[in-house]
C-alpha cells in the first residue's frame, strides 16, 4: 500500500490532471475573426535535450482562413543544435455543435534528423474540442520513420491533449497550463508533454506568444524522466 | 459555465479518491509526470561496480570448445511463487546453456517478492555450483573420500581455484520499470549489483560481445549516453565478431494490444543507429509481454513475452529464447518452453517462500 503522504502527492497530481482535462481553453492556435484573413508566426525555442545538449531553433508558421469555416495552415522548423528540420501542411475544418466550437483537422509532417539519418512522415486526423476556458483535443496519428534502407510504420497511436487558460479566449491576456503528447512539429506515444503558455495581444494585428515546456520520457509506470525542457517566445501578425 | 466547473469538481474529486484509496501496488500514478528514481544515478551507481568487477564478467571458452548458447527470458514479475524463473535457469542448466539473460521486471516490487527471488536463485545457484564446480574440480582433483561434498569442493576451491562463495550464478538481468517503483532499485541492486554492464566471451582469436542498458524509465538518460559515447564500457577496441543487446523498453509494438514505445523522438533514432552502429547481431526487448521478431537496418531485433504465472497460467511451448552461437559466429535462435504450474500457499510456505505481504 503507498504510504499518506505517497496518495496526497497521488490525488494532487491526478487533480491537476482533472482540472487541465476538463476546464481548459485553447490559445495556441487561432480562429478567424471575421477581418484578418492571413496569418503569420514566428518564433525561437531555446532548451536543453538529453541526446543533443542544448538546442536552439526557429518555427515558421503561415495560415489562411479562406472562411469562417476552411484554414489551411502551413509550418517550417529549423532546429540547429539538434540537426532536425521540419515542414508541415494543415488543413482545419471549424463548426459549431451548440456552444462547442469544434475543429476537425488533417496534418501531413515531414521531419529530417540529419544527426540520425532519419527520415521521419507523420500523418495526424485531430477533433479539437473548445469552450471559452478550456480545448480538448483527440486524435489518430501514424508515424513512419526510415533509417537507412529500412522502414517502420508505426502502429496507430492515440493523439491527445487538453490545454486550461486563467481568462478567457477574447481577453486580451492569457496564462495557460498544457497537457499532449504532440507539439508542433512531433507526435509521441504515450509521453505527455505539459507546460505552461501565455499570450499577450498588443493590437488586433500583433500578438506575442510564449510556452514553457516540459518533455519527458516515459510515463505512467515507467517513471517519466528528464528527456527535453524549452522555452519559445514568437510573435503572430494578421492581415486582412 | 457553471456546469463546467461543476463538472470538473465531480472529476477532480472521483480522480483524488481513486489516488487516495487505491494500494497503487504496480503503478506509481506519482511517475506519469515526474520520477521519484533516476536512471542517472543507477548509471553511476552501476559504473563504479563496473569499473571494479567488470573484468570479472568475461568468459573465456576453452579451445576444446567451439560452440555455445545462452538462454533469454523476460518479465517473470514474481510475487509469491519465483516457480518460473527457478524453472528458466534450471532448463538453462539442463541443457548446458553458458549463461541467462533477463530482461527486466523480475518481481513486482516488495521486500517479500524479492526475497522470494533471491531465494529461487539462490538455490539456482547451488545446483549450478554442484554441477559445473564440481566438474572443474573433479577434472583436475582427486576426490578425498573421508570429506563431505561441499567441505571437499571449499577445500579444493580455496586451495586451487576460487573461493566456492565468489562463483555466481551466470544470470544476467536488466532493470525494467516494476523493478524501480516503490524505490525497488535498493532491492535490484542489493542483489544484482548493477544494471548499464557488458561482458565478453572470448572464442579462439575473437569476441562476442554482450551489452545491458538500463532503460526502466523509458530512456538511457544523459549520463548513460554520455558513458556509452565516451565509451565508459570496456570493449570497444576488442575484435567483435558478434555483439547482442538486452534492454527492458521496447522499440516495436507487437499489436494493438501493447503499449508502443516510449522513447522520444531523437532518442528511438539514436538507439537504431548505436544498434547498427555496434554492428549489432541480435537486439532483444522486453516490457510489452509480446512476441515480435524483425530485422531493421541491419539488426535483428527480439521482442519478448512474458513469463509469469498470470500472463501463462499454463506456460508455454515459447516463452523463452536459446541463441546457439556456432563456430563459424552465425546464431541460431530456438523458442524454449516453460511449463510449470503456480504452487499452492502451503507448498510455497513449506519451501521457504513468502505467501503475504505486509
Amino acid at each position: 500500500m503507498a504510504s499518506f503522504k505517497q496518495r496526497i502527492v497521488i490525488a494532487i497530481i491526478l487533480a491537476f490532471t482533472a482540472s487541465t482535462a476538463l476546464a481548459q481553453y485553447y490559445s495556441g492556435e487561432h480562429t478567424f475573426d471575421g477581418e484578418h484573413e492571413h496569418e503569420a508566426s514566428a518564433s525561437v525555442t531555446v532548451g536543453k535535450n538529453i541526446i543533443t545538449g542544448p538546442c536552439i531553433g526557429n518555427t515558421l508558421h503561415y495560415k489562411h482562413y479562406f472562411n469562417d469555416h476552411w484554414s489551411v495552415d502551413g509550418g517550417a522548423n529549423l532546429q540547429y543544435t539538434k540537426e532536425l528540420y521540419g515542414i508541415k501542411a494543415k488543413g482545419e475544418y471549424h463548426f459549431k455543435v451548440k456552444s462547442f466550437h469544434m475543429f476537425a483537422s488533417a496534418e501531413l509532417l515531414y521531419n529530417r534528423y540529419f544527426k540520425y539519418k532519419t527520415n521521419e512522415i507523420d500523418g495526424n486526423i485531430s477533433i479539437r474540442f473548445e469552450r471559452g476556458y478550456w480545448d480538448i483535443t483527440l486524435g489518430e496519428t501514424l508515424i513512419n520513420y526510415t533509417i537507412g534502407k529500412s522502414g517502420y510504420t508505426e502502429l496507430p497511436t492515440l493523439t491527445f491533449g487538453a490545454h486550461a487558460t486563467l481568462r478567457p479566449r477574447t481577453n486580451n491576456w492569457n496564462v495557460g497550463l498544457l497537457f499532449r503528447n504532440y507539439d508542433d512539429f512531433y507526435y509521441e506515444n504515450w509521453n505527455i508533454n505539459w507546460g505552461l503558455d501565455f499570450y499577450y495581444k498588443f493590437n488586433s494585428r500583433w500578438k506575442m506568444f510564449g510556452e514553457f515546456n516540459i518533455r519527458p520520457a516515459g510515463s505512467m509506470s515507467q517513471l517519466a524522466s528528464r528527456y527535453e525542457t524549452t522555452g519559445k517566445l514568437g510573435l503572430i501578425y494578421r492581415w486582412k | 459555465m457553471k456546469k463546467s466547473i461543476l463538472y470538473s469538481l465531480m472529476a477532480t474529486a472521483l480522480l483524488a479518491g481513486c489516488g487516495l484509496f487505491s494500494s497503487c501496488e504496480k503503478v506509481s500514478p506519482q511517475g506519469v509526470l515526474m520520477a521519484n528514481t533516476s536512471v542517472d544515478d543507477r548509471v553511476r551507481q552501476s559504473l563504479i561496480y563496473y569499473t571494479y568487477y567488470g573484468e570479472d564478467l568475461d568468459w573465456i571458452l576453452a579451445d576444446s570448445i567451439d560452440e555455445y548458447s545462452f538462454l533469454v527470458g523476460s518479465d517473470s514479475h514474481v510475487t509469491f511463487d519465483p516457480g518460473r524463473l527457478a524453472e528458466m535457469v534450471q532448463t538453462g542448466i539442463e541443457n548446458d546453456d553458458l549463461f541467462y539473460c533477463h530482461l527486466g521486471d523480475l518481481a513486482d516490487t516488495k521486500p517479500e517478492y524479492y526475497y522470494n527471488t533471491k531465494a529461487a536463485l539462490y538455490d539456482a545457484t547451488r545446483t549450478w555450483k554442484h554441477k559445473y564446480i564440481k566438474a572443474l574440480i573433479d577434472e583436475h582433483h582427486t576426490a578425498d573420500d573421508g570429506m563431505f561434498y561441499d567441505q571437499r569442493i571449499e577445500k579444493f576451491t580455496k586451495n586451487y581455484l576460487r573461493p566456492w562463495d565468489d562463483w555466481n550464478l551466470p544470470f544476467y538481468p536488466v532493470v525494467g520499470n516494476h523493478d524501480i517503483t516503490h524505490n525497488g532499485w535498493s532491492l535490484f541492486c542489493d542483489q544484482f549489483k548493477t544494471s548499464f554492464y557488458e561482458f565478453t566471451v572470448k572464442v579462439g582469436e575473437k569476441y562476442d560481445r554482450f551489452i545491458f542498458l538500463d532503460s526502466a524509465n523509458g530512456t538511457l538518460g544523459d549520463f548513460q549516453i554520455d558513458a556509452i559515447e565516451n565509451k565508459a564500457l570496456e570493449n570497444d577496441d576488442k575484435p567483435i565478431r558478434n555483439t547482442f543487446t538486452f534492454t527492458h523498453t521496447n522499440i516495436f509494438r507487437p499489436s494493438m494490444n501493447e503499449f508502443a514505445s516510449t522513447y522520444c523522438r531523437e532518442e528511438l533514432y539514436y538507439l537504431l543507429n548505436k544498434l547498427s552502429e555496434w554492428g549489432t547481431s541480435i537486439a532483444f526487448w522486453g516490457h510489452v509481454h509480446a512476441w515480435d521478431d524483425r530485422m531493421f537496418n541491419g539488426v535483428r531485433h527480439i521482442t519478448m513475452p512474458s513469463m509469469n504465472f498470470k500472463d501463462h497460467p499454463n506456460g508455454g511451448d515459447d516463452l523463452l529464447v536459446r541463441i546457439t552461437v556456432k563456430k563459424d559466429g552465425t546464431c541460431e535462435m530456438e523458442r524454449v518452453g516453460l511449463h510449470s504450474k503456480e504452487m499452492s500457499k502451503d507448498e510455497l510456505e513449506a519451501m521457504g517462500y513468502y505467501t503475504t505481504t505486509k
